[in-house]
């Protein structure tokens, strides 16, 4: 994504025009701030802090399993 | 070993697949988790030998078969079928020769775009080829997904 792209999607994001996809995301309960801020970073990025959220939440099931045995 | 050890051992391997499912939303900038990684894959003969020798070393299993029960990880395995629910030393993985809404390989190939992630060069769906295989998949954690995805389209086309 281009910086002039980023900039016209940080904006529809933030105002989102009635009627519109971004709007009906909203409704839905998506918080269009996470989203402004996964599209600042590049794919790479966003892999990257999946990655970790994933490893945090998988060592978190493993202590919670440890803790029940 | 994880994932991303999973797709770049594929990458170096010269296997030709794209990154479909929770992971293709994630890298188009989906605030959704998945814990699992869906590949579509080249059924091309060359293709399942690199594929079967690749993952090999992680140990893939099928999820759904029962421990006692032997589970023979080769070419001819992966010739002989289209869906593969695979656990591995690396996490879980879903190996898809078809993809819902989309087609074959070729087919999932052309709705692909090139994308420097994991360390690699990999293809994963574009983000109108990701919203038509959810759509088309139809479940409810495919569909939950759907306002967001149409929402970052949305987002990021032209005037």
């Amino acid at each position: 994504m281009t910086a002039e792209q980023l900039v016209r999607a940080e904006e529809r994001l933030r105002h989102p025009r009635p009627g519109s996809k971004v709007e009906a995301a909203q409704r839905f309960g998506i918080d269009l701030t996470l989203l402004i801020e996964q599209l600042r970073l590049s794919p790479a990025e966003r892999a990257r802090r999946m990655h970790d959220v994933i490893q945090v939440a998988e060592a978190v099931r493993g202590a919670a399993r440890r803790n029940r045995t | 070993m994880n994932l991303v050890t999973a797709v770049q051992t594929l990458v170096d391997a010269d296997v030709d697949f794209v990154i479909v499912g929770g992971w293709s939303a994630i890298l188009h900038g989906s605030s959704f988790q998945t814990n699992d990684l869906d590949l579509c894959f080249s059924r091309r003969t060359e293709n399942l030998r690199r594929l079967a020798k690749a993952l090999a070393p992680f140990h893939p299993r099928l999820r759904d078969l029962p421990q006692d029960v032997p589970f023979v990880w080769d070419e001819v395995t992966l010739r002989n079928g289209t869906i593969f629910t695979l656990s591995t030393d690396c996490g879980v993985i879903d190996l898809l020769a078809e993809v819902s809404g989309l087609g074959g390989f070729e087919e999932v190939k052309a709705s692909s775009i090139l994308v420097r992630a994991f360390d690699r060069n990999v293809w994963t769906l574009d983000l109108p080829g990701l919203i038509r295989a959810k759509r088309a998949a139809g479940r409810e954690k495919d569909l939950k997904v759907l306002p967001e995805l149409e929402g970052l389209l949305e987002a990021g086309q032209e005037d």
